[in-house]
């Protein structure tokens, strides 16, 4: 099989796809596509996520209380189903944040151990 | 959408608004797409391929929700549906896994229910009668014999690890006089028999202790429910009634709960009467002293008592318990009878019980039942390996679709239970109709006396066809299940899977090896009972039972004394001996064959001293002049009992061959020689006569002598007469005869002397019905397994065959070496099943009669039908198979 441009990709780290749903919604209510949409433009195209782990995903998030759904009509004029933060889940991305920021800090001093206390300046 | 009310999340995603959200998923991606520049009908296809497997994300998105044991449980409830579909659609199959089972399993249902009215649960309303325990003495010899009451007492009240010790005693019982009276069973306990028991009555009181203070004092009896509904249909005033038992008035001051037959198994127990009765009913225990005395003395054997074990105790504990009491009242009063030692044991091993007689018998129907279900399984293995191959393209599809292997084998096995737990209800309703018909033909053989079996079909019976059902399942469907499972999804969609691919055939040439050695066992088994059942039936019992006849009366049944007696006796033999068509005319007290160890007495032998420990105590009977000659009895010295041999002349005694020649050396060195019953005076023996089957026909030669009526007044008796003309007419004579005398008193039977000794084939005779049934269905399924499975086999290699014949092999060299390869499977398996076998006779040695375990003819008889039907097996689809065209076969393919 040849390599398409999508091999070039990155795979998300299990359980980051939450955290940036949660990250995306921050800015307001937003629907599956968007969402989807969202991630891949701020990610420069790098991060592309599959439907058939978003929308489990959002299940998820809606299970645990993270999210609220409710039908609207999007910008151009669609019926479609808009996810909104709910208090508790903005906690919740307060703790994903800072526990992200600490594995990208401990990750880093692993791969660059040398210019690691520079580069935290 | 599910939610249950302790939840607080639904169960199940919502499928609607998820699949509207995916529907605007789409809508919105595709308008973004025609913003782009595409086309409608482009941007719906782009949409639509950037969307991916939407039944997979709803798949996920669903068990994002559901727990995993509902999903598992649903999954369950799909594969039921499948299985259900699938085994409908192949109507065939399923039919004969259904009917095989339904064999297999009824069979072994049935055996356990027998197995159960003797062992497990053997008294129908007593809690945990299995786990009785009976106490008997045993003499040096290993002879039991019963416990006196003062050692019972000091069992009941002196051993820790018993809570509760009761004592009965089983009598045959007239109950009523005059025309009206019959025979029944009837139990003399003790006061706490039925506390110790745990049985109520349904009616007025139970028996107490307060029942048992002395001899004769409580008139007293309890009635079984049974008795009450069909003699006194159900009287709500029966309390404080009087009936009259061996001519003994006792009042009837309770009915027993309804479901209670008695401590007797087998034997339908219709009243209960104090103990302390006994003597009054006519039972002196063998008693020297006055009767009323006889529950002092410490030498009289009265009965084996019961006991419950307290909660904790073990059977051990208490036997180390009643051994030190006995070491002490040994101590207290030395050698005052027999009995050596005292034994404790489970109830199913109570000396002369039901149980400890056909136990070994059922073991034998149980082994051969599971060889039955074995061969079954091993048939229904085959068919669902089979049925595998056949349907490797659809297990390939749904393995294709994603299914998990694990998910296969668990469809599989759902399947087969599918057909196996309806099997095992029907099986268990097959028993449930077989076994009254088997008890309906026991009881006409025992009339008038009742029987009863504890044989209802109940919770354990249910699961343990429940069990056979699972664990054939296990057996026959597993193996091939996995086997389906292991399916190769490359060779099945390109065709090409070759017939005996390795895995396969040895799986299948195991199973008909295994089939053929189970087969082999069974049907030696089978032989070898039928044939030691055949043999018992044709052992000569030492009497001609044909032209004879039997007729009982007891003369206490209308208030005879000994000298009215005699004068009845004395009137009725010559009456009928005057009759012209009547050749011999006897009475007796015991007909022989009657399947009871009638009473055995200690005996002293002239001229012969007994061994330390020799327990010299034989069985006896009591009969006229002419009795030797009525039943053609050969006499090998001496005479016969003669008319002079009466009170006033020398004491007489007639001993069999087997005493004759075991204790005097032969049967002329007896005659002149005296014996003593323990406690009487020395009886010179004037006769010496062929041996007799005395109660069973399969038992072995035994001591055993005869004393005269005329000497030993017996007031219960059976007239025998020899004559002429139909047995029906003889009988009807005889009891005319009786009759003519005294009308009123009543016949207690009248039947030819075949009929008499019937009953003593009863046990040998449902023997041989189940070993018929047993043998037949095994030997059915053997072949029709064998068959199936060499044959199929034979169909697989019909690409072989082809290829052979298009190379110039003949027909006849096909044939021989096809029919050679399923005889070498073959001969494997028989060699596996004669060890078996081998084994299996080592066992059964107990049970056969007048055969050796390795009787060959049964043997070859199964050697030689088992593989002439694997010879067959394989003869006929080999040659159907080389008949047809090389091409057509290659062609096929």
């Amino acid at each position: 099989m040849a390599r398409t441009p999508d091999d070039d990709r990155l795979d998300l780290l299990q359980g980051t796809l939450d955290m940036l749903i949660l990250r995306t919604l921050q800015w307001g209510p937003q629907h599956g596509h968007g969402i989807g949409q969202a991630i891949r433009t701020q990610s420069d195209d790098l991060l592309k996520v599959e439907t058939g782990s978003l929308y489990p995903a959002l299940q998820r998030l809606v299970k645990r209380g993270w999210l609220k759904a409710d039908w609207g009509v999007s910008r151009s004029n669609q019926r479609a189903k808009f996810y909104r933060l709910t208090p508790e889940g903005k906690k919740q991305l307060a703790r994903e944040e800072s526990r992200w920021s600490q594995l990208v800090h401990a990750i880093g001093r692993i791969m660059k151990p040398a210019s690691a206390p520079g580069a935290e300046e | 959408m599910a939610r249950f009310p302790w939840s607080k999340h639904r169960l199940d995603l919502d499928d609607d608004d998820f699949a509207e959200e995916i529907r605007s998923h789409l809508a919105i991606a595709q308008q973004e797409k025609m913003a782009d520049g595409l086309g409608e009908r482009d941007a719906r296809d782009a949409a639509r391929r950037e969307l991916g497997n939407v039944t997979l994300a709803t798949e996920a998105a669903r068990a994002v929700w559901t727990p995993r044991w509902l999903s598992a449980f649903r999954e369950i409830g799909a594969d039921i549906r499948i299985g259900g579909r699938s085994l409908a659609r192949h109507p065939g199959y399923s039919l004969a896994v259904f009917a095989v089972l339904t064999i297999g399993i009824g069979l072994n249902v049935a055996v356990f229910t027998m197995l159960k009215s003797i062992a497990f649960s053997p008294l129908a309303g007593v809690e945990q009668a299995s786990e009785l325990a009976v106490v008997h003495g045993e003499t040096a010899a290993g002879r039991a014999v019963r416990l006196s009451y003062p050692e019972y007492r000091a069992l009941r009240d002196q051993i820790q690890a018993f809570d509760g010790v009761m004592g009965t005693v089983l009598m045959k019982a007239n109950l009523g006089r005059g025309r009206g009276a019959r025979q029944i069973w009837g139990e003399l306990v003790t006061g706490n028999y039925f506390e110790v028991l745990g049985i109520r009555a349904a009616l007025g009181r139970a028996l107490t202790p307060a029942d048992e203070r002395a001899p004769g004092r409580d008139p007293v009896a309890v009635i079984s429910d049974g008795l009450w509904r069909r003699d006194f249909a159900s009287d709500p005033a029966i309390i404080g009634r009087s009936i009259e038992v061996n001519n003994q008035h006792l009042t009837v001051v309770g009915v027993a709960e309804p479901g209670f037959h008695g401590t007797a198994v087998v034997y339908d127990v219709e009243v209960f009467v104090p103990v302390m009765m006994g003597p009054a009913l006519g039972f002196t225990f063998g008693s020297k002293g006055p009767a009323t005395g006889l529950f002092d003395e410490p030498s009289a054997p009265v009965f084996h008592p019961y006991a419950r074990l307290r909660a904790g105790a073990s059977l051990d504990a208490a036997s180390a318990e009643v051994d030190t009491l006995w070491t002490r009242l040994r101590r207290e009063r030395p050698q005052a009878d027999a009995t050596a030692r005292l034994r404790v044991v489970p109830f199913v091993r109570a000396p002369g019980g039901a149980p400890s007689y056909a136990m070994p018998t059922l073991a034998v129907l149980s082994v051969m039942g599971l060889l039955v279900l074995a061969i079954a399984c091993a048939n229904l293995s085959g068919l669902a390996l089979v049925r595998g191959i056949s349907r490797r393209g659809e297990i390939a599809l749904r393995l294709s679709l994603g299914a998990s292997r694990r998910r296969i084998v668990r469809l599989l096995v759902v399947e087969n239970l599918l057909l196996a737990i309806p099997g095992a209800m029907a099986g268990t309703l097959v028993a449930a109709w077989g076994i009254p018909m088997l008890i309906g033909y026991a009881q006409r053989l025992s009339a008038p006396l009742r029987i009863h079996f504890n044989s209802d079909i109940d919770g354990l019976v249910l699961a343990f066809a429940v069990a056979a059902a699972a664990g054939s399942v296990l057996i026959f469907g597993f193996l091939p299940a996995l086997q389906s499972a292991r399916v190769n999804l490359v060779t099945v969609i390109n065709e090409d899977a070759s017939p005996r691919s390795a895995p396969r055939g040895r799986l299948r040439s195991g199973l008909v090896i295994a089939q053929v050695a189970v087969s082999v066992t069974l049907l030696v088994v089978a032989g070898l009972a039928a044939r030691s059942v055949a043999a018992a039936r044709s052992a000569d019992p030492g009497f001609d039972t044909r032209q004879a006849t039997a007729v009982s009366f007891d003369l206490k049944q209308n208030a005879y004394d000994e000298a009215r007696g005699r004068i009845f006796q004395q009137h009725l033999l010559s009456a009928v001996r005057a009759d012209r068509s009547v050749e011999g005319a006897a009475l007796a007290v015991y007909t022989p064959l009657n399947m009871t160890d009638t009473r055995v007495d200690p005996v002293s032998l002239d001229a012969y001293a007994a061994r330390p420990g020799e327990d010299l105590a034989f069985m006896w009977n009591v009969v006229s002049a002419e009795y030797f000659r009525t039943l053609r009895i050969p006499v090998l010295a001496g005479r016969e009992f003669e008319s002079r041999d009466d009170p006033s002349a020398e004491a007489v005694a007639i001993v069999n061959r087997t005493l004759a020649t075991r204790f005097w050396g032969g049967a002329t060195n007896a005659l002149g020689r005296r014996l003593r019953i323990a406690g009487s005076e020395w009886r010179r023996v004037v006769g010496v006569v062929e041996d007799l089957k005395y109660a069973r026909v399969d038992e072995a030669p035994r001591p055993y002598f005869y004393v005269p009526l005329t000497q030993v007044y017996r007031s219960s008796v059976t007239l025998h007469t020899r004559g002429r003309g139909p047995v029906d007419t003889l009988v009807g004579q005889a009891r005319a005869h009786v009759t003519r005398i005294d009308p009123d008193l009543p016949i207690l039977t009248a039947r030819s002397m075949a009929d008499s000794t019937r009953g003593a084939l009863i046990f040998l005779d449902l023997t041989a019905m189940m070993l018929f049934l047993f043998g037949t269905a095994g030997i059915g399924l053997a072949v029709i397994g064998t068959y199936g499975l060499v044959s199929f086999s034979v169909q697989q290699s019909r690409h072989e065959i082809g290829i052979r014949m298009a190379l110039g092999a003949t027909r006849a060299a096909v044939v021989r070496q096809f029919v050679a390869r399923g005889l070498r499977l073959g001969v494997a398996g028989a060699l596996g099943g004669v060890v078996c076998a081998v084994a299996a006779g080592r066992l059964m040695d107990a049970v056969l009669f007048g055969i050796s375990p390795t009787d060959a003819p049964s043997f070859v008889r199964a050697l030689a039908l088992v593989l002439l039907s694997i010879t067959v097996a394989s003869l006929v689809p080999a040659a159907r198979a080389a008949r047809t065209s090389p091409l057509s076969v290659l062609r096929h393919q």
